[in-house]
């Protein structure tokens, strides 16, 4: 077996198993980036896993249930908007709550559809022409499906909307400096929601992607801890939609080398090595300076309060 | 501060009343209504492990009038006391079944403090007058599904996802491997470990890894359909484990395991009922139940002990086998299943000789091994590849 299939190999599952966790962490940037820390991906992720799944399996529409995980989430998500900006409560417990009340009703509701196979997953393709293009053909182009390309897509369109617009101005001001953005006459409020259910959309096409896509059936706690690795890709990708591809790919190929490397090195050892290295990176992050310099928003998980400050 | 004291007051009238709730819990009187209370390691809605159990509990509950059941699900190692407590002083349960090998010495300790209290302990080795332990196994099954991957696989790869590399999932690849080479001597099979009892997407990349590795027919032991999904997607065969799961990937799912923990669960009950087994006889009362006592079957369906599809190509392909001379391996299968069913088991998947991987006889000819050596099994079997922790 040559180098060649190991590429190969290595990144078109890195491109399959990393495109849930993008999608996540495109949301939470955004999130984070108007101040508000959520922890409840794990939450809204389960959330839209179930009721992904649940659409896709009664209608025969795999994009339709997509598209209702993403309204799952982004409804879900209100909670924490609620709770962290109007109510002004700490995010860190609501973001936790989140995480379990999603876990817990996907889990009830889930009852009975566990061990269903979804006959209309969303398939995977081969772009003819392309696919046939020696290495990169198959990596890119054979045995993908439609969300992993227009997740790439996605990246390029959420970094120029936080860096080169308006709104993403005002969105980047909130995180900053909320009492300056809003003696500037930008509505702090409204960008703030307006954010965390734009992460909860993301966070619930993410889990939908897992039960539609990825492996198509429900079990309860299918998301397995993927929305604690968002989080610290968040981070890790300096809460930039691009490093966040960077990041999530890292991982994703890291998760699969862990399978595959498991002939040579011991697999708790392989085990260990992608939370490892996000934990390291997390260290490295968390150096005061360097956080500053590498753009965490200053006035994250900090309520805002009109003359407060 | 009034508020304090009527806090301080309700909290003592509540410990006064569990200390009676405690003192009230009585001995059950064979004939009379029996309640049973079931404690899971994992959610109901797994598919797998705790599935099962629940599937068992819900198939007694229709079978005995006499009998109402209460469960508790995904309850961590730590907690089974309070958990086993609560089902007996607030639900006044008679009997308790623990569901997952963590919860050994809490169940245990639970029945000292409960010597009235019937308790069974599923998968572990510790029994006391009121535990009885209770296990059904696969080893049989995982030995006859790999004479079917044996007869089948192209590329003599065969892959296996394991949960945790402890005896149990040794001790079912070790047999799955031994029915492999039975067919297919020259054949190998890959091991991944996921670390996990459930975790989809690291057994769906464990899969795709031994895909990309050149494996072409796969068996697994971790709670998910995700490998005959990811088998079936890719076009290549597959044995279900648990649950049924032949419609996660019809063509290409050939066989599997699955579980009858209602079997075990309706004889227990039975006989407390019938005042057979009581709170002071259980010390010696070991179910290590397999096919001939009807705890596990094999398929991917209940019913359907082969897929259909391929029952013309295990009868193409013959074994010169010492005792049955040459036979289709359909035929051997159908065979082997008599055999291990039978009540003095003519044939056992580890009968001597066998040999580990590094060359070592570990069963001598003439031999075989007992169900501790079963049950504390950590070596490999010849023809397994990968890695295999904890090998002595």
């Amino acid at each position: 077996m040559g180098w060649e299939t190991w590429i190969i190999a290595t990144l078109s599952r890195t491109l399959a198993y990393g495109t849930p966790l993008l999608i996540a962490t495109l949301g939470e940037i955004f999130a984070e980036r108007a101040g508000v820390l959520n922890l409840g991906v794990e939450g809204m992720m389960i959330m839209g896993a179930y009721s992904g799944f649940v659409i896709a399996y009664t209608t025969g529409h795999p994009w339709l249930g997509i598209l209702v995980a993403g309204v799952v989430g982004a409804v879900f998500s209100i909670i924490h908007a609620f709770v962290s900006v109007t109510l002004k409560a700490n995010q860190v417990v609501s973001g936790l709550a989140l995480t379990m009340l999603g876990l817990g009703l996907a889990g009830v509701l889930g009852r009975g559809w566990e061990g269903l196979p979804l006959f209309t997953p969303i398939h995977k393709m081969t772009v003819p022409v392309l696919s046939s293009i020696p290495v990169l053909g198959p990596i890119l182009f054979k045995g993908q499906n439609l969300v992993v390309y227009l997740t790439m897509l996605l990246v390029p369109v959420l970094w120029y909307v936080l860096f080169r617009t308006r709104i993403g101005i005002s969105i980047r001001a909130v995180g900053e400096s909320p009492a300056t953005a809003d003696s500037l006459g930008v509505n702090v409020t409204r960008i703030r929601y307006l954010c965390v259910i734009f992460g909860g959309f993301l966070a619930g096409v993410a889990g939908g992607y897992l039960s539609v896509a990825y492996r198509p059936s429900w079990t309860q706690g299918m998301t397995g801890g993927m929305g604690w690795i968002v989080i610290a890709l968040t981070i890790f990708a300096f809460w930039n939609p691009i490093y966040g591809l960077l990041g999530s790919y890292l991982f994703a190929a890291l998760y699969h080398l862990s399978f595959r490397l498991q002939a040579w090195v011991s697999p708790e050892l392989l085990k260990a090595m992608p939370y490892l290295f996000a934990i390291l990176v997390l260290i490295f992050v968390a150096q005061g300076t360097l956080k500053k310099k590498m753009g965490a928003p200053a006035a994250l998980s900090v309520p805002y309060t009109r003359g407060e400050e | 501060m009034r508020n304090r004291l009527a806090l301080v007051g309700l909290m003592v009238l509540v410990m006064v009343a569990s200390m009676v709730a405690v003192g009230i819990a009585a001995e059950y009187v064979p004939g009379s209504p029996l309640k049973a209370g079931f404690i899971y390691i994992g959610p109901i809605g797994d598919y797998g492990w705790s599935h099962a159990h629940d599937v068992a509990r819900k198939a007694v509950l229709e079978q005995f009038p006499w009998l109402s059941t209460v469960y508790v699900e995904s309850v961590p190692e730590g907690d089974a006391g309070p958990t086993i407590d609560k089902l007996i002083n607030d639900e006044h349960c008679n009997v308790i079944f623990t569901t997952s090998f963590g919860y050994m010495d809490d169940t245990i300790a639970a029945a000292k403090k409960h010597p009235d209290v019937i308790f069974a302990h599923c998968s572990g080795f510790k029994r006391a007058p009121n535990v009885a332990t209770y296990m059904a196994d696969f080893y049989q099954v995982y030995y006859l599904n790999g004479l079917m991957a044996g007869a089948l696989t192209k590329t003599g790869k065969v892959g296996y996802v394991g949960a945790f590399p402890i005896p149990e999932v040794k001790r079912h690849i070790g047999a799955f491997t031994r029915g492999v080479r039975e067919v297919n001597p020259d054949a190998q099979v890959d091991v991944r470990w996921i670390m996990e009892w459930f975790n989809p997407a690291a057994a769906k990349e464990a899969t795709e890894a031994l895909i990309a590795d050149g494996c072409d027919a796969f068996a697994f032991t971790e709670d998910s359909p995700t490998v005959v999904q990811v088998a079936g997607e890719n076009g290549l065969l597959s044995f279900a484990h648990y649950s049924p799961m032949y419609r996660f990937s019809k063509d290409y799912c050939v066989s599997g395991e699955l579980v009858h923990w209602d079997a075990i669960y309706a004889d227990f009950l039975a006989k407390i009922y019938a005042g057979v087994y009581t709170a002071h006889n259980l010390a010696n009362v070991d179910y290590w139940w397999l096919l001939g006592q009807g705890a596990v079957e094999m398929g991917a369906q209940p019913g359907m002990p082969i897929n259909p599809a391929y029952v013309d190509k295990l009868k193409a392909v013959t074994v010169d086998d010492p005792v049955l001379g040459t036979v289709s391996v359909y035929d051997l299968i159908q065979d082997r299943i008599a055999e291990m069913s039978d009540p003095s088991m003519v044939f056992d998947p580890y009968d001597g000789p066998v040999k580990d991987r590094k060359g070592n006889v570990q069963v001598k000819a003439g031999s075989r091994m007992s169900v501790l050596q079963l049950t504390t099994m950590e070596w490999a079997v010849e023809g397994i590849i990968g890695p295999w922790p904890g090998e002595p």
